[in-house]
């Protein structure tokens, strides 16, 4: 059993860590940087250390965190999601630092990093993947082999980075012009995100739904599913709200979730993580990705399941076989996720940094939370602009979309632009009440941004007070 | 109750019935200022004391509603009216002066009366020069809607006003409307004695035997339950009345008394519950000293308002212009005036807007001279753009000083007259063009009844959809609140209750000053806020260096 763990991560998910962490009484490490000082997970985790000045370079600083691992004497390091999480060379690092890495094992994160890699795993365990290319060549060369893929299969077509991830790197072209103009586009933006200008053609399906099976795998050569999650509803490829289950038919689910388990098998997966598919209306499936770390979405799948994945991930880091069977394994009802962000929906989404004056959080049955904010802290405007994490359970749909509205509404957020309207708008939308959606969602429903944001009136009557108070008169009544 | 039982109903009564006049009442002694938590909050007595009515709108209130107590004159009607649904709701128009101070567009009126006849169910309806005509669209409207017509006809004194005027004025109304309404006779000063008011009824009734008359009349001399009395015991159905903690000089007379009085003639009020009369009073008091800024700067009687003939609604905003003006003490010379200028002007109706005509070129005429400064609304006034002079038109000499003043063609006041006198309807507005204009004032969708207002007053009502989109309902503060002066105390707390009776809570928690700004911290049902307000002109504010 570890002692004392150090979290390699900042925000809501530092946070969701560092309460498993001590449900096992393990002791957690915080690490921030400078400029994310007042961050809630640094107050919540038992010991905290800072990294360096920040912003951002520090959190994606190996050897800073490593060197914080060995002076707090943490004998583990859990990733989270983002920053290092699917950097191999993390968990390459922390061997060399005999320490443990609460995650894949290095040659797995690396293997399936590789999109080529992964799509060939994919095909040798007989699941299909979208027609696509290898990397395509340097140079000129790939405007030939672009060209005639496209003549193959027609457009859309995708444009992806190989070690892209996160919906980054991706870009969808409609005709040849924008194919050769976004291949150097496509390849310079890799770049700069990844350090990897290696990108690759893949057919561009007609309104899909973004499917994605939860897996756990431990050193013992068990893998079990958990299930499906549907992630359809994405701005920009980037998910915005994702459901647990499904809603495939039964059928199907198990022949995606069958999937998933043999690929998470042929690559020799260790710990959490997550196989993507993309479902066609007719039921055709094929796989798209895995994701070698925890998602931020895991919360609907833990509501529907029972099942706490990062107990897990940290029970099978320490050497332990996953606590339960498949069979065991039994979802309930629905749950729904999404990121309460500050962010300004009507302004393209355009992040809003600043500080949080009022901050009531929503509650009651079937509500999770899981915050990274409080109440007068400052948004800082160098990371995420996530605020809060909202899951809710419903025994039915119906219920779980009832209670999302519900519980949408009894937050309290004043000082900063959020999603919340957008969420709600989405949450009366006829076609999500009726979980009728793909990836061309919000594509198709323009209509969804068309919102008026709403005050508390009595927030307003407040306004004329404090105006009363300030002129010592009123002035409206003279 | 369909319209036809209803008056029915009043035709066949034995006794009288009695309409509460809070709107004449609030405009008259309180400057309008009558906000609508007050209202409600006296509401459920007054409708178990049951009034045939309660005017609640009408006259200068729509336009004091939007300017000074912020509240959607439309939204008071649905208050007062939730708050007292069995009582009949009425207003007062000034025909095609609808709640404004000049001719509107027939279009505009039509769409204006159609909107507010949703909430209001009868319509008292008068023209400053007894005007029938000006009078004809708001009554076609107030009848296709069902609503009870109240046709009034000014009254006044003097040689010309004889009985057989005004029963001619009764029988020219009765043409255009049809036996189904209810005659007024508006007696906006409190004019003439109860003998001259019993001859005037029993003249009419004498002629329209059938015809339900209502009495509305002002109590400035002190009399005016003389009048009522000899008016119900002449055959008036109904009068106008206050309540007697609220009512006061320029307003109507108080209930209670009127009831007392003609109990000992043998006439019964219909369906009055006194006990729940006298509560309303009981509340009211306690309400009043709210309001006490607003009263008039003279209070008291006056009998000498036979000969200056101001109107009740006009008295308390004409003595705080003067107040305003520096020219307080000048009053009573300006009234004398003003009783000149009446009988020199054609000794018709001191009412909206004649009276404001009446009272600016009094005031004018003792400050810089007679005539000497004429409005645009007298020179209007004199082409006969209001309708033509009842009884005789103002002297030449008059006629000269008004309309050749700043004349910058040089024209003679007789070749003005010939080619610009007479009533020119104004232009109809494009209704949608409006609304569309407005939208775009507001970025939101616009309906019918901010059209209404935005049409009526153009300034004031966008002023004043800005204020509420701001500022929210702020009528469901306390009055006591709206009008608070010095600020507000730390761990003071406001309570009220939105519309349907929610409980809010907001306490102010401090007040502390950062250059022009002034931050309150409250807590809006136990919500932390902090509210800068930029203060101009900082000697005004009360908070705390």
């Amino acid at each position: 059993m570890f002692e004392k763990i150090l979290i390699a991560n900042r925000g809501e998910i530092a946070l969701r860590i560092i309460r498993s962490a001590q449900e096992l009484d393990i002791k957690a490490v915080a690490i921030y940087e400078e400029t994310d000082k007042d961050a809630f997970h640094i107050m919540r985790a038992d010991e905290a250390i800072c990294i360096g000045p920040g912003p951002r370079k520090d959190y994606l600083d190996i050897d800073k965190i490593i060197e914080a691992a060995k002076k707090t004497g943490a004998e583990a390091i859990h990733p989270g999601y983002g920053f290092l999480a699917e950097n191999p060379e993390f968990p390459e690092a922390c061997i060399e630092a005999g320490l443990v890495f609460i995650g894949p094992p290095h040659e797995v994160i690396r293997s399936l990093g590789s999109k080529v890699i992964a799509r060939d795993i994919a095909r040798n365990s007989d699941i299909p993947v979208i027609p696509a290319t290898e990397t395509l060549s340097a140079g000129e060369a790939a405007n030939e082999e672009a060209l005639a893929f496209a003549a193959e299969y027609g457009f859309p077509i995708m444009i992806k980075a190989v070690s892209g991830g996160g919906g980054r790197g991706i870009r969808q072209v409609d005709d040849e012009r924008s194919l050769l103009a976004g291949l150097k586009q496509s390849r310079s933006e890799a770049l700069m995100a990844f350090g990897n200008d290696d990108i690759y053609l893949e057919k561009c399906l007609s309104r899909p739904q973004h499917i994605e099976v939860q897996i756990l795998a431990d050193s013992f050569g068990n893998v079990v599913h958990l299930g499906t999650r549907n992630c359809s509803i994405q701005r920009r490829h980037q998910k915005l709200i994702e459901i647990a289950p499904a809603g495939l038919p039964k059928e199907l689910t198990a022949e995606i979730c069958d999937a998933a388990v043999r690929v998470a098998k042929a690559s020799n997966y260790q710990s959490a993580g997550t196989v993507e598919f993309l479902v066609e209306p007719d039921g055709r499936f094929y796989f798209l990705e895995v994701n070698t770390r925890i998602q931020v979405e895991h919360t609907v799948t833990e509501m529907v399941t029972g099942i706490d994945i990062v107990r897990e991930q940290l029970l099978i880091a320490m050497g332990e076989p996953i606590s339960f069977s498949q069979k065991a394994v039994v979802e309930r009802g629905y749950a729904i996720e999404l990121r309460i962000n500050a962010e300004d929906p009507k302004n393209e989404f355009l992040a809003t940094p600043g500080v949080v004056q009022v901050y009531q959080s929503s509650a009651g049955h079937g509500v999770r939370l899981d915050g990274a904010i409080y109440q007068g802290y400052e948004i800082p405007p160098f990371y995420d602009s996530m605020m809060v994490k909202l899951t809710v359970y419903g025994f039915t749909w119906q219920e779980a979309v009832d209670r999302l509205s519900r519980a949408l509404s009894g937050f309290i957020i004043i000082g900063v632009k959020t999603t919340i309207p957008f969420f709600q708008q989405i949450v009366n939308e006829p076609d999500f009440i009726q979980m009728k959606f793909d990836t061309s969602y919000l594509d198709t429903h323009p209509q969804l941004l068309d919102y008026e944001e709403k005050e508390r009136e009595v927030d307003k009557i407040a306004r004329l007070i404090a105006e009363i108070n300030a002129y010592g008169y009123n002035p409206y009544a003279q | 109750m369909p319209l036809e039982a209803i008056l029915d109903t009043l035709r066949n009564s034995e006794g009288y019935y009695l309409c509460n006049n809070e709107r004449d009442v609030s405009q008259s002694d309180f400057k309008n200022r009558l906000m609508p938590m007050t209202t409600v909050r006296v509401a459920p007595y007054r409708e178990k004391a049951s009034f045939f009515s309660i005017e609640v709108s009408g006259g200068a209130s729509i336009h004091v509603d939007l300017l000074r107590k912020q509240v959607n004159p439309f939204e008071r009607l649905r208050i007062v009216s939730r708050a007292m649904p069995q009582t009949l709701l009425q207003t007062v128009c000034r025909g095609a002066n609808l709640f404004g101070y000049r001719h509107y567009p027939e279009n505009v009126i039509r769409f204006t009366v159609r909107e507010f006849c949703r909430y209001v169910d009868v319509w008292r309806v008068y023209d400053f020069l007894n005007h029938v005509p000006n009078m004809i669209p708001v009554f076609e409207e107030v009848q296709k809607a069902g609503r009870i017509l109240m046709p009034s006809i000014c009254f006044s004194t003097g040689k010309e006003h004889t009985d057989s005027y005004y029963v001619g004025k009764v029988a020219e109304i009765l043409e255009v409307t049809g036996p189904e309404v209810i005659i007024s006779i508006k007696n906006h000063s409190g004019l003439g004695t109860p003998r001259r008011i019993s001859q005037l009824v029993e003249a009419i009734k004498n002629s329209f035997p059938e015809t339900i008359l209502h009495y509305h009349g002002c109590n400035t001399d002190g009399n005016d339950i003389g009048r009522m009395t000899a008016a119900v015991l002449a055959g008036v159905k109904i009068c106008d009345v206050a309540d007697h903690g609220y009512g006061s000089v320029y307003g109507q007379a108080p209930a209670l008394t009127l009831i007392q009085t003609l109990e000992d003639y043998g006439k019964k009020v219909e369906a009055m519950d006194l006990e729940a009369l006298v509560k309303c009073s009981d509340i009211l008091r306690q309400e009043r000293k709210i309001y006490e800024p607003f009263e008039s700067q003279f209070r008291g009687h006056d009998p000498t308002v036979a000969r200056y003939k101001l109107t009740g609604g006009a008295a308390g905003s004409t003595f705080e212009q003067a107040d305003k003006g520096g020219f307080l003490q000048r009053m009573p010379e300006i009234l004398e005036e003003m009783a000149r200028v009446l009988v020199e002007l054609g000794n018709w109706w001191s009412v909206t807007p004649g009276s404001q005509i009446l009272w600016t070129t009094a005031v004018n005429n003792v400050l810089y001279g007679r005539y000497q400064r004429p409005s645009l609304d007298l020179k209007n006034l004199i082409l006969g753009r209001y309708g033509p002079f009842p009884f005789y038109e103002p002297h030449d000499w008059i006629c000269e000083k008004v309309l050749e003043y700043q004349r910058p063609d040089g024209k003679k006041w007789h070749e003005i007259m010939a080619t610009e006198g007479g009533m020119v309807p104004p232009a109809e507005p494009d209704l949608e063009g409006e609304r569309t204009k407005l939208q775009r004032e507001l970025k939101r969708p616009v309906s019918d009844e901010d059209l209404v207002l935005y049409l009526q007053y153009p300034f004031d009502a966008l002023s004043f959809l800005r204020f509420e989109e701001r500022c929210g309902k702020t009528w469901l503060l306390p009055p006591e609140v709206w009008f608070r002066r010095g600020g507000f105390k730390a761990g003071e707390r406001i309570k009220f209750a939105d519309e349907w009776g929610k409980p809010h809570y907001i306490e102010v928690i401090s007040t502390r000053r950062e250059g022009a700004n002034v931050l309150t911290s409250l807590l809006v049902d136990h919500v932390f806020h902090t509210i800068s307000v930029k203060v101009e002109g900082a000697d005004s504010h009360s908070a705390p260096q």
